[in-house]
């Protein structure tokens, strides 16, 4: 699974930190994410979706031989 | 009492056991009697005496402070740790059995070389538990430390 957390940040001009306390995570939780480490359940995705107000799939996509 | 009260009950009581976990500043207090046990088992190695009752009492207080550090949580435990947690757990149930098969031969040959009269395929509760719980919380750390790089 790949996504565009770096860039959908970037636009918003969020720091990881930042970030991580809109949604009431650690930032260790967005670096991770962030570099494919972890795979966020439904519940962490759709608040990232709400902050960035973009749908799921615009942010999270399956990559080949997932 | 129905069978479905009491599937309720054991569905609640199962859900709490899961969850349970101690606040941030419990970790402080698991560490700090951790490491008065250490300081007084090496104070009681310079000593003669020795009452009987002390060592078991001292590798429970081990025990005891090891746990506390185990289930206390982060200063933010989110999704995340609880999977970090989840995986440390795992690995020290694991590394734990494997412990308790291979262990007490290794001290058994290491006895027949030094102390052969004395050699005997043995271990306790506290070994384990022990090791058990300090991989769980030296993973757990590592784990950590890798996701602040």
């Amino acid at each position: 699974m790949k996504n565009t957390l770096k860039v959908e940040r970037a636009i918003l001009d969020l720091t990881q930190d930042e970030l991580a306390q809109r949604i009431g995570v650690s930032r260790q939780t967005i670096n991770s994410i962030e570099t494919n480490r972890y795979v966020p359940s439904t519940v962490l995705s759709l608040k990232l979706s709400a902050v960035f107000g973009k749908s799921v799939n615009a942010i999270f996509s399956l990559e080949e031989g997932d | 009492m129905t069978l479905k009260d009491i599937y309720e009950w054991d569905k609640r009581s199962l859900e709490r056991i899961k969850k349970f976990q101690l606040a941030t500043k419990y970790k402080k207090v698991g560490i700090g009697l951790s490491c008065f046990v250490v300081l007084v088992m090496v104070a009681l190695r310079f000593t003669e005496a020795e009452p009987a009752w002390i060592k078991p009492l001292l590798n429970n207080l081990m025990l005891l402070g090891l746990l506390i550090v185990s289930v206390s949580k982060e200063k933010i435990e989110d999704e995340y740790i609880v999977m970090l947690r989840s995986q440390s757990y795992r690995v020290a149930f694991l590394l734990g059995v494997v412990y308790v098969f291979v262990q007490p031969y290794v001290t058994y040959g290491v006895s027949l070389l030094i102390e052969p009269e004395t050699a005997r395929v043995e271990m306790s509760y506290f070994q384990v538990l022990t090791f058990m719980l300090l991989i769980q919380l030296m993973l757990f750390h590592v784990l950590l430390k890798k996701c602040h790089a």
